[in-house]
């Protein structure tokens, strides 16, 4: 039998594919309201709570399987989770010196496969997390405790070297891992419970397809009641592009993390079927001065770089306007802001007096010049963060006009966030950070003076920052257990970082999320990093 | 034959030895390093980078974190991940079924049209077929694959929503043969556009050359019918350095491709390696390494033992 292969044939049997294929995808666009449809652009590689180090997207299954002492909310309240309730000194929970915390923990919480959730799992995770043997990405706050104590299967009691207030941090951001099952692991490094979790959170893992997604069903026996959903998935686009576009045509319920490109957020905002969420998140942007380096040794040189740049114009072309700007390391909503700094900034002329008062003096070439060391350096951040590229295309401008040259040097991540930056090797640099004992205002490990890793082998004041009287300050804020005593320290130290400037603050990152309008439960929460936060509680209307 | 293959294979042990010491040292030699994703995180301090420096071995001497690797790898154990703590291997064989089919598709589409493309404009030089098919050629290769894949998204996802814009299934039907192929459409299309831009110019010029030969005037002369020359006289004789082209394209079925992969949010070992690239994850991008190394390897052998079947000429020796 011969087949003889026609044109026409050929045509038709392709017009006939291809409309096969297109006929059914319409169905993507449409609700189904047994599940949601997250997406990022990051895909999440490892599942247990205390290894993971790529907080945003790695925070999603720790939210959906596991779940910590207390969490906190929207507005920067603990809420008690797996405590019965949150530990002060009203409630006994917190000794008068601060120095003993007793937790009581909820009864009848079981782990997904089935076995009870006891003090001993909260002893386990404390022990692993000073394991000398595992990589858990911070001991912040867990390196003060001198003694752990089991009292009975739902009491521990915890006794700390110093009073420590932002310990309440410390465990909201270490979720619970299970006693009975990592305790018989020879490694807990590569066990296999990193990718096949077990946990007490409100789903369990259902499968997962590398590279793509990942399917949740919700956890029946959740100790706060049962998801509103029966599946939840988490998708991984990760072109932002794409992913925008996915939004678009329906094909995810909710982009977030990344989420709508800054330029298309006008176009966002317009569709008449979806919120555009505008997402403020602990992430303040900064630039960094190495006060190491020679140039940047007398803080009137700090303060008039600042003075220089034009911050509010990089926020208003850069990034459309969306970020708020802020005179400190905390976002301005934060509860310890200090409202009363004054913006500095956009001052070209005070600027100068200031270098020229401080005793740089223009050259022969324009460029200042004091004592043989000429006002020249670099300024680096991630390479191909085009944002962040016109942000310093700006400053340099700013900073020519005034007899200053920077030289724009970015680099890959890997390279400009490792040893470049921990060893204080950079002259200046752009960057984003969030506080650094979850969202309490304490800002040791950034700008005391024995936390310079360089000198001491310590902390991460990465600019070389020394102040006696700031040192002294954020060793009393730690101590004080009034907010009010706590506000009146933090914006003393603000004020005296807002004159000296080892960092200057440009604004508060915001994100644009996009999610379908019958999509309830997602909320903007400025105090963690996790968008999924609350997802137990996620809804369709 | 089996003497020329044993003999090949075991001429590769010392290539694949060189290969792994200088991608082990590259690697080690580039600046910076896995450990920078640490610093990104706002609660890690200088003491907890040191500790987990420590913890991956990243503290010893690159020879002796390379001698470690290199034991590894002779007992079968490809190492683990640093950011995952999974085995390497299943990190690298549980991509590798998604790579396969894109690109196993993509190429025999470049190659079933490329060919055609090539030898018709051999056959009919400078007809307007052939000069709209090598500006088509040089157009398509000159355009960047992220630009065509962008387009594509818009036009047939987006605008018209004929096709899903990316992911390789509809989400919960995993294993639906349909939904496979319509997320398989768009990318394959991408890929395949350069792939056949490439096809076509070197079939092209393969089948030009050997046209003018004086044996195919001679088969002319012998009054042997058109078909038959092309089929039987210049086909064989064009195919040597297309199939030397295959061999050096083969490995790249494993390797995946890195730009479509990306746009399409298709779950290959091209994101894999930009993952893992991104992260500095060492163990990851050695494992990548050898895999690929061993297939350019077995690549050309295959390519060698091909060439040797059509062309009596060549001897395996």
């Amino acid at each position: 039998m011969t087949i003889r292969i026609s044109r026409r044939g050929v045509l038709a049997g392709s017009a006939g594919t291809a409309m096969l294929l297109a006929a059914p995808t319409v169905r993507g666009q449409s609700i189904n309201r047994d599940r949601i449809i997250l997406a990022m652009t990051q895909e999440p590689v490892q599942f247990n709570p205390l290894l993971y180090v790529n907080a945003g997207t790695e925070n999603v299954p720790e939210a959906c399987l596991f779940d910590a002492l207390w969490d906190v909310d929207d507005k920067g309240n603990f809420i008690p989770n797996l405590a019965a309730q949150v530990p002060s000194r009203q409630n006994g929970g917190i000794s008068a010196d601060g120095l003993t915390w007793t937790v009581n923990l909820k009864r009848g919480v079981k782990w997904s496969d089935g076995q009870p959730f006891t003090a001993k799992d909260v002893e386990f995770t404390y022990q692993t997390i000073m394991s000398p043997n595992v990589a858990v990405r911070s001991r912040s706050g867990f390196d003060l405790i001198k003694a752990f104590r089991v009292k009975d299967d739902h009491t521990v009691e915890m006794e700390l070297s110093r009073p420590f207030v932002p310990f309440l941090w410390a465990w909201q951001n270490m979720h619970i891992v299970p006693h009975h099952i990592l305790s018989r692991e020879q490694n807990i490094q590569t066990a296999a419970f990193n990718s096949q979790p077990i946990g007490t959170g409100p789903f369990l893992l259902r499968s997962r397809t590398a590279g793509s997604h990942m399917v949740y069903e919700r956890n029946p026996n959740y100790h706060r009641g049962p998801a509103k959903v029966r599946q939840f998935i988490h998708k991984f686009v990760p072109d932002q592009m794409a992913a925008y576009g996915q939004a678009r045509t329906g094909e995810v319920d909710y982009l977030a993390l990344g989420g709508v490109p800054n330029d298309r957020w006008a176009e966002a905002r317009a569709f008449p079927d979806r919120d555009f969420l505008l997402y403020p998140t602990p992430n303040v942007q900064f630039i960094y001065y190495n006060c190491g380096k020679p140039q940047f040794a007398d803080p009137r040189v700090r303060r008039a770089l600042t003075m220089a740049t034009q911050m509010q114009k990089s926020i208003d072309d850069i990034y459309f306007g969306t970020w708020p700007r802020t005179l400190s390391y905390l976002q301005p909503t934060h509860w310890a802001y200090n409202g009363d700094l004054r913006d500095y900034t956009n001052d070209a002329a005070g600027a100068e007096r200031l270098l020229d008062e401080a005793g740089w003096r223009r050259g022969a070439d324009g460029i200042r010049a004091k004592d043989g060391v000429q006002l020249k350096f670099t300024m680096s951040t991630t390479a191909g963060n085009v944002a962040r590229q016109g942000c310093q295309a700006l400053f340099q401008q700013n900073w020519k006009a005034i007899g200053v040259e920077m030289e724009i040097r970015n680099m890959p991540a890997s390279v400009v966030w490792g040893e470049y930056t921990t060893q204080s090797r950079f002259d200046t640099l752009l960057v984003a950070w969030d506080p650094t004992v979850g969202l309490d205002p304490d800002y040791t490990a950034r700008c005391h003076s024995r936390m310079i890793p360089v000198k001491h082998r310590q902390g991460s004041n990465y600019v070389q920052y020394e102040n006696a009287e700031v040192d002294r300050l954020l060793e009393l804020g730690v101590t004080q257990t009034e907010q009010a005593d706590r506000i009146r320290t933090y914006r003393q130290i603000q004020a005296i970082l807002h004159e000296e400037v080892p960092f200057a603050a440009q604004g508060g990152s915001v994100q644009g999320h996009l999610k379908r309008k019958q999509l309830q439960g997602p909320t903007p929460n400025q105090y963690v990093t996790d968008i999924t936060w609350n997802v137990y509680d996620w809804a369709w209307a | 034959m089996i003497g020329f293959v044993a003999r090949r294979l075991l001429q590769a042990i010392p290539l694949l030895i060189g290969v792994s010491l200088i991608g082990f040292g590259l690697m080690h030699l580039a600046p910076g390093g896995p450990l920078a994703v640490y610093t990104l995180n706002p609660t890690i301090q200088a003491q907890d980078i040191e500790r987990i420096r420590i913890i991956f071995g990243l503290d010893q001497p690159i020879h002796v974190q390379y001698v470690k690797w290199a034991t590894g790898i002779f007992s079968g154990n490809w190492g683990y991940t640093f950011f995952g703590g999974r085995p390497v291997l299943d990190v690298i064989l549980e991509r590798l079924p998604a790579t396969l089919l894109l690109m196993g598709s993509a190429l025999s589409v470049a190659i079933l049209l490329g060919l055609s493309i090539g030898v018709l404009g051999a056959v009919k030089r400078y007809s307007v077929f052939d000069v709209l098919a090598t500006t088509g050629a040089l157009f398509a290769l000159s355009f960047p694959t992220f630009w065509f894949g962008l387009m594509a998204i818009f036009v047939f996802a987006i605008e018209l929503r004929w096709l899903p814009s990316g992911g390789m299934w509809e989400l919960g039907e995993e294993g639906n043969i349909l939904s496979l192929l319509q997320h398989l459409v768009l990318p394959t299309l991408v890929l395949a556009l350069v792939i056949t831009a490439t096809w076509s110019r070197y079939s092209r010029s393969a089948f030009l050359e050997v046209m003018h030969q004086d044996y195919m005037r001679t088969a002319r002369a012998k009054g042997v019918p058109p078909r038959a020359r092309l089929l039987r006289h210049a086909f064989p004789n064009a195919a040597k350095p297309l199939i030397a082209l295959l061999g050096v394209e083969v490995p790249f079925l494993f390797s995946g491709a890195l730009v479509t992969e990306t746009i399409f949010g298709w779950p290959g070992m091209g994101r894999l390696f930009v993952d893992a690239l991104g992260m500095k994850e060492y163990p990851v991008l050695m494992g990548m390494m050898m895999f690929t190394a061993i297939f350019v390897i077995l690549g050309n052998l295959l390519a060698d033992i091909a060439i040797a079947a059509i062309d009596p000429r060549v001897r395996l020796r």
